[in-house]
């Protein structure tokens, strides 16, 4: 005899949000860095985003860091919309 | 009627299966949500009234959602009001839940039980309230595990990125032993009538043991000697905060030099600390104070800014062994009152 039982996950209180669309190219995009200020983040990411740079044209124009463990302050997120097309974030220990 | 699964049978192998394929559950054996089972857990309570939205999912933590996961984990529907407020403290924005869920770190939420349902539901707050062997206690924090991994999608990989995990995401709650603490019950909100739960983010225990002082010093010098491991997360964390968890002899010995709660906190305070320059030396990240950043490298410092963050309790029975609970460093413990939520059967 088959038996029913309740889902243990419940309901999503709002769809996640999915990444943006990558540019089709990114030369002469303006890109951004934020720093989540985990150890050597900041040089990981700078050395990605020089190379980035340097193989298709794309633009470094604004930095800024955030506490690894909290989110992002709104200025600090409201900066990046403003300034850049496409964000270079996030290192693990 | 939130959504339903149908399976073959009931039995614990077809249930585990299935939890399996779906990368539900935490490994053991559960008891099947049935109807019959949730509706029992919900007592007559709204079961579509939303208690919390937990992340990193943005799960909607409704009472139906921790019935079904209460049931999972063994609960009895007297401890259901304990799962309750456990979830709703977890959701309030100082605990950080998203970080405390998805950090590397092996933090996990203590519960820790207050007041008149500690007895009703029938919690352990003396001779090994960290168990095994008490089916609330047991039951409880595994509920709150299960609602984590089910609801927040606070699942080891995607949701939860510890590197080595920690026995206590399994389970991790105990009552508080009021009736043999020498200053009552812990504060704030936990004399609510019916009993209130602390959620506390935070590592395994650091056991410390005394069997041979009759007077505070060198009791509370091994708590504060585990304090100033270097080991601990918020080590270098100013808003860090310590739950000191004194057995009864301890607590007592203490009390009886005339130190209250608060005195207990601040002789804490005090005396666990290390050169600020020691600090320096192990960490280049620090999470500091102005203050704390001003000082010399051969001033004492303690672990934490503020005496307030060092949280005195009283659990366990007989026996000289208390523990240490550091939190994960950046979440701040909350304590809330069970709810009586309208329309609930007495």
């Amino acid at each position: 005899m088959t038996v029913r039982i309740h889902s243990p996950a419940g309901s999503i209180d709002r769809p996640h949000t999915e990444p943006a669309p990558a540019p089709a190219t990114l030369e002469g995009v303006s890109i951004g860095i934020l720093d989540n200020t985990k150890p050597n983040a900041g040089v990981l990411l700078g050395a990605a985003a020089d190379e980035l740079c340097r193989r298709t044209g794309a633009r470094l124009v604004h930095t800024d860091t955030k506490n690894a463990a909290l989110p992002a302050k709104d200025r600090v997120l409201n900066g990046m919309v403003r300034e850049v097309q496409v964000v270079l974030t996030g290192s693990a220990d | 009627m939130g959504p339903m699964i149908e399976l073959p049978d009931e039995s614990p192998e077809t249930l585990l299966a299935e939890f399996e394929a779906r990368g539900w559950g935490d490994g053991l054996p559960l008891v099947a949500p049935t109807d019959e089972r949730v509706e029992a857990m919900l007592a007559g309570t709204d079961p579509d009234e939303v208690i919390a939205v937990l992340p990193p999912r943005s799960g909607r933590a409704d009472r139906r959602a921790i019935a079904t996961n209460a049931v999972l984990a063994g609960c009895t529907p007297a401890v259901f009001p304990v799962v309750v407020a456990a979830v709703r403290a977890l959701a309030q924005p100082e605990v950080n839940l998203r970080g405390v869920n998805a950090t590397t770190h092996p933090v996990a939420p203590l519960v820790i039980v207050h007041g008149r349902v500690a007895e009703t539901a029938g919690f352990n707050s003396g001779l090994g309230a960290f168990g095994p062997g008490n089916r609330a206690n047991a039951a409880a924090g595994r509920a709150v595990r299960l609602v984590l991994l089910h609801v927040a999608g606070a699942l080891p990989g995607p949701g939860d990125a510890s590197t080595q995990g920690q026995p206590s995401k399994y389970t991790y709650c105990v009552a508080e032993n009021e009736a043999a603490s020498p200053w009552g019950p812990y504060p704030p909100g936990a004399d609510a009538p019916a009993g209130a739960v602390t959620v506390h983010c935070g590592e395994n225990p650091h056991n410390f043991h005394d069997m041979e002082s009759d007077g505070p010093e060198r009791i509370l010098g091994k708590a504060a000697s585990l304090m100033t491991t270097f080991g601990a997360n918020n080590a270098c964390i100013a808003q860090g905060e310590f739950f000191v968890l004194l057995c009864p002899e301890h607590a007592h010995t203490v009390a009886a030099a005339g130190m209250s709660r608060a005195d207990t906190a601040q002789w804490l305070f005090d005396h666990a600390r290390r050169p600020a320059g020691e600090y320096r030396a192990h960490f280049d990240l620090r999470a500091w104070t102005v203050e704390m950043e001003a000082a010399a490298d051969d001033e004492p410092l303690a672990p934490t800014a503020d005496p307030a963050n060092i949280k005195v309790l009283v659990v366990g029975g007989a026996g000289k062994h208390s523990c240490v609970i550091p939190s994960w460093g950046m979440t701040t413990s909350v304590t809330v009152a069970l709810d009586q939520p309208a329309g609930a059967r007495p």
